[in-house]
C-alpha cells in the first residue's frame, strides 16, 4: 500500500462518516455520482494509459530527455510551455502524456509545466465554456493575468530543486 | 440536486447556474453509453495503433514487455481513480456551490483573492460546474482579480483535478511540488489582473456572446 492510497482512504473514510452522521441520502447521493463518473471514466483511463505505454516505448528515450529532462534545463520549460498549450482536450489526454514524459525522463520542472500549461490554456474548455459564459473580454483579461504563470512554476521548480538537491 | 432548491436564499441566477452545473441523472443504460461513447473509441483506437506500430517497430519483446508495463501501471492506478472518484462524489454532495459563490462575493483585497482562491480549489466537479460559478460570480459584481484568481486556481488547484488525475498519474511527490508552487500562483493571476489597463465586458450568462468591438 503506498502513501497515496492511505491518504486518500483515510479522506474518504473521514468524509463518508461526515455523510452517514446526517442519516439522509446525501451518502447514498455520493455513491450514485461516484458509480456515474467511474462507468464515465474508467474505459477511457485504461485506454489511454495502454496507449500512453505502447507510445512512451515508441519515442526513444534520448528525444524526451535532450528536450524535457533535467540536462534542457530551461529549454525543457519552453518545451514544456507550448507542448501544454497545444493539447486541447481533458484530463485523461493530458494526464496521460505527462505520465509518457515522465517514464521517458522529463524531468520534474519540465512535467509542472507542462501540467501548469495545459491547466491554464486547456483550449476546448475556452471554445465549450469561458468563451459562451463569460465572453471574450474575459478571456483576454485571464490569459494575459495568467500566460506568464506556467514559466514561473517551472523556473520556482527548477530553483526548488535545486535547493532541495544542495543540501 | 433538490438540496440546493431548498437552500435557495432568493437567489434566483445562482440556484439555476447550479442546477445546470449538475449533469441529470443518467438511466444505466445512458451511462454505459456514454462510458462507451467517441471518447472511448478514440483512445481505443489509439492503443491500437500504438500497439501495432510497436509491434511492427520494435518486435514482439518489446510489445510484450510494454503490455505488462502497462498492466502493472493499470493495477497501481485504477484503485487509486476509485477512492479518488469517491471522495470527488463525496464533496459533491457536502458542499453547496450557491454557499461558495456567495464566500467570495463579500472579500475584497488581499482576503478576497485568497478566498476566491481557495473556493477555486474545493469547487467539486468539471467545468461545466466551476465556469457556471465564475458566470454566477461576475454577474454578482466579484472583482476582476477575484474572478481570474478563482477559475485559475479551480484549472491549476481543483481538488477533483488533484485527486482524481494528479496523484494516481504522477505520484504524491510530484504534486505535492506542484501544489505548492501553483498556491501563490494564483493569488498573483489576480493581483496582475486587477492591474491591467483592460475593459471587462462581461457577456451575458444566459444568450451567446457579442464581439466586445461590435
Amino acid at each position: 500500500m503506498s502513501l497515496g492510497v492511505v491518504l486518500f482512504a483515510g479522506i474518504y473514510a473521514a468524509l463518508a462518516a461526515v455523510a452517514l452522521v446526517r442519516r439522509d441520502d446525501t451518502f447514498p447521493q455520493a455513491v450514485r455520482r461516484t458509480a456515474e463518473q467511474l462507468v464515465i471514466l474508467a474505459p477511457r483511463v485504461v485506454c489511454a494509459l495502454i496507449a500512453a505505454g505502447f507510445i512512451a516505448k515508441l519515442i526513444p528515450g534520448e528525444v524526451i530527455g535532450r528536450f524535457l529532462g533535467d540536462a534542457a534545463g530551461g529549454t525543457a520549460i519552453l518545451v514544456a510551455f507550448v507542448l501544454g498549450m497545444i493539447v486541447p482536450a481533458g484530463p485523461v489526454v493530458a494526464f496521460a502524456i505527462a505520465a509518457v514524459f515522465a517514464r521517458a525522463g522529463a524531468s520534474t520542472p519540465a512535467l509542472v509545466t507542462f501540467v501548469t500549461s495545459w491547466s491554464v490554456l486547456a483550449a476546448h474548455r475556452i471554445v465549450i465554456y469561458e468563451v459562451p459564459l463569460l465572453g471574450f473580454s474575459f478571456l483576454r483579461l485571464r490569459l494575459l493575468a495568467s500566460l506568464v504563470l506556467p514559466l514561473l512554476a517551472g523556473a520556482i521548480a527548477i530553483a526548488a530543486l535545486a535547493l532541495t538537491d544542495a543540501q | 440536486m433538490h438540496r440546493w432548491r431548498t437552500a435557495s436564499r432568493g437567489d434566483h441566477a445562482s440556484i439555476t447556474m447550479a442546477e445546470r452545473s449538475g449533469k441529470p441523472a443518467l438511466s444505466p443504460r445512458a451511462l454505459i453509453a456514454a462510458g462507451f461513447g467517441a471518447g472511448f473509441w478514440a483512445f481505443a483506437a489509439l492503443a491500437v495503433a500504438a500497439g501495432t506500430a510497436c509491434y511492427v517497430i520494435l518486435g514482439g519483446d518489446a510489445f510484450a514487455e510494454a503490455l505488462g508495463d502497462d498492466m502493472a501501471l493499470l493495477a497501481a492506478t485504477l484503485p487509486r481513480i476509485v477512492i479518488a472518484l469517491g471522495i470527488a462524489g463525496l464533496v459533491w454532495v457536502l458542499l453547496p456551490r450557491d454557499r461558495l459563490s456567495a464566500l467570495i462575493g463579500l472579500k475584497s483585497g488581499w482576503s478576497g483573492l485568497a478566498v476566491a482562491a481557495a473556493a477555486g480549489i474545493v469547487t467539486p466537479g468539471g467545468p461545466a460546474s466551476a465556469f457556471s460559478l465564475l458566470a454566477v460570480l461576475a454577474g454578482a459584481g466579484a472583482d476582476r482579480g477575484a474572478l481570474v484568481t478563482y477559475i485559475t486556481a479551480w484549472s491549476m488547484l481543483g481538488l477533483q483535478r488533484i485527486l482524481v488525475w494528479d496523484v494516481p498519474f504522477m505520484g504524491v511527490e510530484f504534486t505535492a511540488i506542484r501544489f505548492l508552487i501553483s498556491l501563490p500562483l494564483v493569488i498573483l493571476a489576480g493581483l496582475i489582473a486587477r492591474r491591467l489597463p483592460l475593459e471587462l465586458r462581461l457577456a451575458d450568462a444566459y444568450r451567446p456572446p457579442e464581439d466586445p468591438r461590435s
